[in-house]
């Protein structure tokens, strides 16, 4: 009985062992992967800031009557869901997924999923698609987001769509991400606050023809920046979901290891009385 | 000389920084030279050639979409993308030039004629440039 225990636990070691071995190896990669994930959210947010600081100027200074301006009636939204194209990330996926559902309620939806698991979410559960954008974000080039964009500004220039929202994970530090959902379109820019700067600035040919061919301009920016941080969250969540994971086994295995040698000498002294009592009857 | 700060970003990376005594870029509406103490001014970018000038010499750069902003803080090219003549890779452009051509020739969807356009457009710039 004693051996047969031994055996067990030599074996649950081993399986324990070889799923450390995986982590391990998972969460090298991501840890490796991060660091580029990384130097491409810092290159892109000095883009990001000036382009942000930019609309908002000009927001302030064109009138709303632009083909990017409020529709009358809210009856279709669109959500643009930015998830990972794999799982065990601890909760990256399922917190940006929790939020864009939570967004979604009391409205007539239809979804664009950026990644694997949001393309199989929403699929899963019968969420009208209006495009699918899977294993995009590693290698994600500017120009790959062009064709999203122009997709759904198209509907919403057709007014199939009346607003635009993003869901994505924010990159706040490689131990903290934010899963966050912003308003696209019809845009609200803070406008107080910039027009007085904005008074004197001359616009060629027209502030609202320099609006509009900025803003799409601007959601190849956002769509870019949003992607890009998501991947970093992606790995830096998976990185530490690893590193746990990989502890957990390592305490796992010295606990395993303990019993062991446990079980190793209860079977010998157990195998020494046995002797030691042949033995005794033996020369009596 | 009066010079003025001059930033040129893309999404992917900070392109250029410094202190510059002119900026030429191509806008929709045409080419427009910035000088030191300019208004403060705003136009979106088209496909075209930008040439910044520091120290009395000159750079050339193939640019093709975003705006410039030209404020008290600095001038701010934002560009879709943008890459220095002696960064061009000729044959990927050649390349891109012939499939650009052979679209256009197959006579599609409108909004298909119209990308391929951009693209020819895009492709000459770069050899244009790449060649000065």
């Amino acid at each position: 009985m004693a051996s047969g225990n031994m055996k067990d636990i030599k074996r649950r070691i081993k399986s324990v062992q070889s799923t450390m071995q995986i982590t391990k190896a998972m969460e090298l990669v991501a840890s490796s992967k991060l660091r580029r994930a990384k130097e491409r959210v810092q290159n892109s947010r000095p883009y990001f800031n000036a382009m942000y600081d930019t609309i908002t100027r000009i927001s302030a200074q064109s009138r709303e009557n632009t083909v990017y301006g409020r529709h009358a009636a809210v009856k279709n939204s669109l959500f643009i869901v930015i998830a990972g194209d794999r799982g065990l990330a601890g909760g990256f996926n399922a917190n940006v997924l929790k939020l864009a559902c939570a967004q979604m309620e009391g409205k007539n939806v239809k979804v664009l999923t950026v990644g694997r698991k949001s393309q199989e979410f929403f699929g899963k559960r019968g969420y009208h698609s209006v495009g699918d954008y899977p294993g995009l974000a590693e290698t994600l080039r500017i120009s790959e987001t062009h064709e999203i964009v122009d997709q759904f500004l198209d509907m919403y220039r057709k007014q199939e769509i009346d607003e635009i929202f993003l869901c994505y994970t924010e990159f706040v530090s490689p131990l903290t991400q934010e899963a966050r959902c912003i308003q696209l379109l019809p845009s609200d820019f803070k406008k107080a606050e910039n027009e007085k700067r904005a008074a004197a600035t001359e616009y060629d040919p027209s502030p609202e023809a320099v609006f509009e061919s900025i803003i799409p301009e601007y959601l190849y920016g956002v769509l870019y920046g949003a992607i890009v941080e998501s991947f970093a969250s992606e790995q830096s969540a998976r990185r530490m979901a690893m590193e746990s994971a990989s502890d957990n086994a390592s305490e796992m295995i010295e606990d395993l290891n303990l019993s062991y040698n446990r079980a190793r000498q209860a079977a010998i002294t157990q195998e020494i009385t046995e002797i030691v009592a042949g033995s005794g009857q033996v020369g009596s | 000389m009066a010079t003025f700060h001059l930033k040129v970003l893309t999404a992917e990376r900070s392109f250029f920084e410094g202190d510059v005594d002119r900026l030429v870029v191509r806008t929709t509406e045409g080419d427009v030279g910035i000088l030191p103490r300019h208004i403060n001014y705003v136009a979106a970018l088209g496909i075209g050639g930008m040439t910044i000038t520091q120290n009395g010499t000159s750079r050339l750069a193939a640019v093709s979409g975003g705006f410039v902003e030209v404020s008290q803080d600095g001038t701010t090219v934002l560009a879709r993308t943008c890459e220095w003549a002696d960064e061009i890779d000729v044959n990927r452009a050649r390349a891109a030039q012939e499939r650009a051509k052979q679209l256009l020739a197959h006579k599609e969807s409108t909004q298909k004629q119209e990308l391929a356009e951009i693209r020819l457009k895009k492709a000459l710039n770069r050899i244009r440039i790449a060649e000065k």
